[in-house]
């Protein structure tokens, strides 16, 4: 690892420039949770399948965030999924064996019919609420998502707390990969218990570090006249007909999907 | 020269189980003046400027802000922190909030403003930094000379009568802290205070009305920059060094040249000295014209049909707003800083230039040519170009 990978800040700033930035924060947020709830609802593997080509149709080309970013992000979820999957497919049973394994009389493998429906399913709706979520993540900076919790009337101390810590995240992510390079220029890593030792002396001088950016933050507020308001929430972008329009039609058309497959399986 | 607006009087403080970092200080800064705290590291400069708006107290003598003694209690320390901006050397343990309109619109909200005024307030400040449209970008994606003008914005939202600024340029490249110099420059030709410390002698010499030189707690000197700067030993004494401009004129004079009295503060200041000294009996050049534009009151097809029958003239822009309207139109800048005494040289070689400006600006080009008339002689032509 030659540099700290910093999703975080990777992904914001993917928000902070999609192509649909200038899209009014409640109507993605409403398209995403729609999405995972429609995913949650249906019988059938084919709605979610449905919604996760959509949205991650929708990243492509609306958004326009390119294809290995969005290909990266999708690796982790679904290496985890396809873990638990493959230990469904073996545990779960019914309908017709295609294969059995019983190497104690007390615990039995098996994979059937049911088992692999049940597999493909599970793995669909993890794509599902997957690309909803990654959707979000993409297209809605954390910015945009503060104006909606407050209007959403999330406590003025949980969202103040948030924002604070939002623009904390980034300075203390500055300092972290400053003193984790300063530690590698130096060889710091090399062998293991060099890298034990390095690593709680980067866990030391990050704590110092934001012990020190934390009484910083009082200073700084005092000296702005600090009465317990946090500023309020700029304007968000107003409810366009196009998009408002493509959110409800995506809508209806995954209902419909959930409606129209039921129960059909994959086998 | 206006009122006096802050005054110390003896002023003592030490930090806790520490030295002690003020000795005994005594000083005050006039309404509209630009005075700069000069001095080496750990000289006490910050120190000294976070007690004018209350964060540290004395533990003795007296600080007064408009003539009144600064009370501590709650109430008149936030009266006091609004009519005092203080912008820290660091812009990112100053910008709290985290979108660019958030954090410029903290004070204001905290005065307890309604939503229509703090916006209006947001919207100047921005304005007067020259971040329009920067409004919901979040700081961190902002480039360090980004972040002072966030960091100044959300000081200026307030609307405070003395500026207070804790290294304004350090961590800026050139560029970036001529564009802060000029800045604090057009925020002095609004009517505000202003009041620096810095390290930079070469930045403050040109700049400041006057200069306080300050080390190991206590003032060495305290007068105008060409006479605070020209003591070598006390520069010495303070770490400091001796600006270019005036070392050069020392060295000339030591020299047997016979140059004017004045000290020269600016390259245009020198090149007059040297041009009169050179030029004794000569028949006096043609000088090139000064032409001003108000860009808020000319219209595009105005200044781009002018400028097609001005070919080749040189182009300079003061004030942010005018930079704006220059990079919006595609025009590349010749001068961005020090514009006037730019195109006072160029006219002192007979070219003519091009000035882009707002408002007050105006008067302060005509203001600057004259003063130079006075003192060479030189009578350069200033026009406004015609408002369309």
């Amino acid at each position: 690892m030659d540099v700290l990978p910093m999703y975080e800040e990777l992904l914001e700033d993917i928000a902070q420039k999609n192509g649909l930035r200038e899209v009014n924060p409640h109507l993605k947020l409403a398209g995403a949770l729609g999405a995972i709830f429609l995913c949650l609802l249906s019988q059938s593997y084919i709605a979610p399948l449905a919604i996760a080509l959509l949205l991650s149709g929708g990243i492509l080309l609306l958004a326009r965030v390119d294809l290995r970013t969005v290909g990266e992000l999708y690796v982790a979820p679904f290496s985890f999924a396809l873990m638990s999957v493959s230990v469904i497919i073996l545990l779960a049973g019914g309908g017709q064996p295609f294969w059995s394994w019983s190497p104690f009389p007390w615990l039995a493998f098996s994979i059937t019919r049911g088992s692999i429906n049940e597999g493909i399913f599970v793995l669909c709706r993890v794509a599902g609420g997957m690309s909803a979520l990654i959707f979000l993540a993409l297209t809605t900076p954390m910015t945009d998502l503060f104006i909606v919790m407050r209007r959403c009337r999330v406590p003025e101390e949980v969202l103040d707390l948030a924002m604070m810590i939002y623009r904390t995240i980034f300075m203390i992510m500055d300092q972290l990969v400053q003193a984790y390079q300063a530690q590698r220029m130096r060889l710091g890593y090399t062998s293991f218990r060099e890298s034990v030792r390095s690593f709680s002396m980067l866990c030391g001088s990050v704590f110092i570090a934001s012990w020190i950016a934390g009484e910083d933050l009082i200073r700084a507020m005092d000296a702005r006249c600090y009465s317990g308001k946090f500023a309020m929430l700029g304007e968000i972008q107003p409810v366009e007909a196009k998009p408002l329009l493509a959110v409800i039609g995506f809508l209806l058309v995954s209902a419909v999907i959930v409606v129209l497959t039921g129960r059909i399986t994959a086998i | 020269m206006g009122e006096i607006i802050l005054e110390a009087r003896d002023v003592r403080y030490r930090y806790p189980h520490g030295m002690e970092a003020i000795r005994g200080i005594s000083f005050h800064v006039r309404r509209g003046e630009k005075v700069a705290l000069v001095g080496p590291n750990g000289a006490g400069k910050s120190t000294l400027l976070l007690m004018f708006n209350g964060m540290l107290r004395p533990d003795s003598g007296v600080l007064l802000f408009d003539r009144q003694p600064i009370r501590y209690d709650g109430k008149s320390l936030r009266e006091l922190r609004r009519r005092v901006g203080f912008v820290f050397q660091n812009p990112d343990r100053q910008i709290i909030a985290p979108t660019v309109y958030q954090d410029v619109a903290f004070g204001p909200t905290n005065l307890g403003l309604p939503d229509g005024q703090v916006r209006a307030a947001v919207d100047a400040a921005l304005r007067n930094v020259g971040l329009t449209g920067f409004e919901r970008r979040p700081p961190h994606q902002l480039s360090s000379g980004e972040k002072k003008r966030v960091a100044i914005a959300g000081v200026l939202a307030m609307d405070p009568d003395l500026l207070i600024l804790d290294e304004p340029t350090s961590n800026l490249d050139p560029a970036g802290s001529e564009d802060i110099m000029e800045l604090l420059e057009e925020l002095k030709a609004n009517g505000k205070t202003i009041f620096i410390s810095t390290h930079d002698v070469e930045l403050a010499y040109p700049w400041a009305d006057r200069v306080i030189l300050l080390r190991g707690g206590e003032i060495l000197q305290e007068d105008s920059p060409d006479v605070a700067f020209g003591n070598t030993d006390l520069v010495r004494k303070a770490r400091l060094s001796v600006p270019v401009l005036l070392d050069l004129h020392q060295e000339l004079e030591r020299r047997g040249l016979k140059l004017p009295e004045k000290r020269p503060r600016t390259v245009l200041d020198m090149v007059n000295a040297i041009e009169q000294v050179s030029r004794k009996g000569a028949s006096s050049p043609l000088y090139g014209t000064i032409h001003v534009c108000n860009v808020d009151e000319t219209g595009q097809e105005g200044l781009s049909g002018w400028l097609s029958r001005h070919d080749g003239i040189s182009l300079g822009a003061m004030g942010t707003r005018a930079k704006q309207r220059a990079s919006d139109e595609g025009l590349t800048l010749d001068f961005s800083y020090g514009v006037i005494d730019k195109c006072i040289l160029k006219a002192l070689n007979g070219r003519s230039s091009l000035i882009l400006t707002v408002g007050g600006m105006v008067q302060q080009v005509e203001r600057r040519v004259t003063a130079f008339q006075e003192e060479s002689g030189a009578e350069i032509p200033v026009r406004e170009v015609e408002r369309t």
